[in-house]
This record gives C-alpha cells, structure tokens and sequence, in this order.
C-alpha cells in the first residue's frame, strides 16, 4: 500500500506494482499478486476485470486508512504511564529493527515528495 | 460501639466498593465513547479525561467535604476534631474525613515519588543549544509561547519532553538535539508547545493521581488510560501539523526520540511500538493531506473540571448528607452484625 500510495496509483494492475518494487528489490510477481489479493480480500483494495487481468484501485487514502485502523492499533497498547510528557516513550532494544523500518518508510517518502 | 468502627469501615466500603463501582460506571462510559464511530479515536479526549479522573477524584471530594460539613458544630471542623467535648456530635464523620484524606495522600506518594525531575545544564554544550532553540523559537510565530520555556539538559538518557505542572518547560537532551535537523528539532518543538498549551503534565499527573486512590477500580481503567495517552500524543502530532510543523521531520524526530541511548538498554523493559507506528502512520497521511482540525473537541478539561469538583465539594453543604449517614449506619450495622 505505500507504493500505491506513495506513487499516486488510482488504478494499477499486478505488472504495475511489481515494476516499481523489482527497482528496489528482487521481488518475485506470485508474492506480489499474493500481498494485492490479499490487500483486495480485507477491503483495502477494489478491483474490476480488465480482459484477463485485474486493475486494482485503493478505497481509501492514506489517511482515511490510518483513521479507520487507528482504533484497533490504540487498543494493542499496553504499558505503564510515564510521569513526564515526553515526545516518544523509548522502546527496547528488540524493536530496534522495527525502528530501522520506520525511518526507511520515512525518508522513502521524503524522496518522493522532492522528487 | 467504638468510636473508631466508621471512621475505620467507612473508609473501607469506599476503598473497596463506592470507587470501583464509580470506576465500573466510568468504564461503560468510556467503552460507549470509544466505539463512536463518527468521531474517531482521537475525539472526544475532553470528556475521556473528565471521566477516566472524575470517577475516582469527585466521589472522594464528595466525601471529604460531607464528612467535614457534619463535624461542624459551630467551630470550625480541625477544632472540632480536637475538641473530646463534642465528640459525640462530631468526631466520627470528622476522623473519617480524615482517614480518607489519609488513604489519598498515602496512594499519592507513590506516583509523586516517580515524578522526578530532570537536571537543568548549563555545560558550553547546552549553552549553544539553547542558541540554537532560540534562532528556531524567534523566526517561527507558534513556537513564540516557548520563548523562555525552553531548557536544556545534559542527560544523555533524555531525549525531549515537557515538565512542570502550572508552569510546564521544554526539556531538550543536548546529545538527542544534535542527531537532529532544524526542520525536526522545530517540529518536535512544535508538538512540545501544544503539550504546554494545555498542561499536559499536570493533566498526566492527575490522572496518575486518580487511578493510585482507586486500587481495586484501577484495573477497569487503566487501559482506557493507557489509550487515552496515546491518542493524547497523537492529537498534539496533528495540532502541531495544523499550526505549520513539517509531519515528516516530526515522525522523524519521535522515532529517534524512541530509539534507547546504549547505557539505557538493558535497563528499559520491552515497549509495544503499535503507538508509535500509528503515530507516524499517521505523520505519513498528513504529508499527503493536510489534517483539519478536529471539530468535536467539546468544552476544555480544566474549566469543566473544576466546575464538577466544586459542585462535589458544595453539594453536601446544599442538599445534605444523607449518603454519608448510610454509609454511617450502614458500618456500623454491619459490625455489629458480624460482632454478635
């Protein structure tokens, strides 16, 4: 969903998605067509048939997407309180990775806003 | 029947049965107000807060004010509580007052205890930063109401926050404020300046407050608590977006606020990053579109809150205390009944 997000895509196929990853990564297009149908299946993507193809589009936008799961995303947290507001609790070295991933999402999509 | 039997089983039946009950009440209330669909999760904090602190604060201010409001017999209510003459009349409803003020001063050392306070630097280093905070806080008009509400530590352990409760500071780590651009550092400062605006730390501290008098009630609330906060810290992401911060130096600045310095590793337990990434999930989508502010804000905490507290505190004055002299004659039946 960030590459159809990020790229703007109002309407894409599978070849579409799969050309704009294998730029950064050897993909497979069966893991592609795996993760799109499985996006199609819980509603964040719709689709009509195109001949012998799908084309795909979005249902929602970024936003409206962060909105409609933010409920369930706040109800996973758990946690003590911090006496002091502070502008992120830390977390442990075991979410390190997950980290390293965040700032990749966000400095991906600053490169794309320059570009 | 001992003078002691109300003051003592009274300050129990509210300990273990009216405040969990308030907090069972205040749960539904939340649950209800959780699943609105319309607004959101980050609506309706206001009346989220009023509830998560008003079901334990305003039963006992209630109380507290009751119990002093029967001790007086024309003296004032500390004469009264030291004065054996007319203990009949007024030392039971007094002493219980007292042991409940007791009971909420002994749970509230706990949370004070953990609200430490972070060393103010003032090293070269800090020095500089401060410099720097200022160039950031005079060229942008939002971040104005930080001038002077800035400070400057040395704690590599701390990265950015605020403290002080009627007079809320920025506190800025030296080391966190280096591995930072202008754009982040100002962004983050934005997100500070709203947590200052409407004093978050003493909006936290309260709440603390009201879930450690309410030990057997806290378990129902807390993790409405816990969601409260971080759709708290999420509200000042967004406010600080509408008032002109970037929302991609913001996400970037709070995920390096989140990663532990290496002395502080070992020592932190495991934090779930699920608020963190809806954070700047969220960062994202406003790069995208810009967020309009929220429109069922409702009314502010602190005025409504204190509307309610003096309206718990005066009640008694007004309409009686015939829930105190149930809960009076309730006890002290009750240890008869169990005496015989």
């Amino acid at each position: 969903m960030d590459v159809v997000w990020g790229k703007h895509l109002s309407s894409f196929a599978v070849g579409d998605v799969l050309a704009i990853l294998e730029k950064q990564r050897d993909i497979a297009y069966t893991t592609v067509m795996t993760t799109v149908t499985r996006l199609y299946e819980k509603g964040i993507l719709e689709r009509e048939r195109d001949g012998k193809r799908y084309i795909y589009s979005p249902k929602l936008t970024r936003a409206e997407f962060m909105e409609s799961t933010a409920r369930e995303v706040l109800d996973e947290a758990v946690g003590g309180h911090q006496a002091m507001v502070m502008l992120a609790e830390k977390v442990s070295e075991a979410s390190a990775g997950e980290l390293d991933d965040l700032e990749a999402i966000i400095q991906k999509r600053r490169e794309e806003l320059d570009a | 029947m001992i003078e002691a039997t109300f003051p003592l089983l009274g300050t129990a039946f509210v300990v273990l049965i009216v405040l969990p009950t308030f907090a069972l009440l205040a749960k539904a209330g939340l649950v209800m107000l959780e699943r609105d669909e319309v607004g959101g999760p980050l609506h309706g904090l206001n009346l989220r807060y009023v509830l998560l602190t008003g079901s334990s604060v305003l039963p006992i201010a209630w109380l507290l004010s009751a119990g002093l409001h029967q001790a007086e017999t024309a003296k004032s209510a500390l004469a009264c509580l030291l004065d054996h003459d007319t203990a009949e009349l007024c030392f039971e409803p007094g002493f219980f007052a007292l042991m409940l003020a007791v009971v909420v001063v002994a749970s509230s050392i706990g949370v004070m205890r953990k609200h430490r306070g972070v060393r103010v630097s003032s090293t070269d280093a800090a020095r500089t930063l401060l410099r720097r905070v200022a160039r950031i806080t005079s060229s942008d008009p939002v971040l104005a109401s930080l001038r002077d509400r800035v400070v400057v530590t040395d704690d590599d352990g701390f990265a950015l926050g605020t403290h002080g409760l009627l007079k809320p500071r920025v506190f800025v780590g030296t080391a966190f404020a280096a591995r930072l651009s202008e754009e982040m550092l100002a962004s983050a400062l934005g997100h500070e300046a709203e947590h200052v605006r409407a004093l978050d730390p003493l909006r936290y501290l309260i709440l603390q407050l009201a879930l450690a008098v309410n030990p057997f009630g806290r378990f129902l609330l807390e993790p409405h608590a816990v969601r409260w906060q971080a759709a708290r810290e999420a509200h000042c992401d967004r406010e600080a977006v509408i008032l002109g911060a970037a929302p991609l130096p913001l996400a970037d600045a709070i995920v390096r606020a989140a990663r532990p310095g290496a002395r502080e590793v070992v020592a932190l337990g495991a934090r779930d990053t699920a608020v963190l990434k809806f954070r700047i999930g969220m960062l994202l989508a406003f790069s995208e579109r810009a967020p309009a502010r929220c429109c069922h804000q409702g009314p502010s905490a602190f005025p409504v809150a204190f509307v309610l507290l003096l309206i718990a505190l005066l009640l008694p004055h007004q309409t009686g205390t015939a829930a105190l002299d149930a809960l009076h004659t309730g006890a002290e039946h009750a240890l008869t009944y169990f005496w015989r």
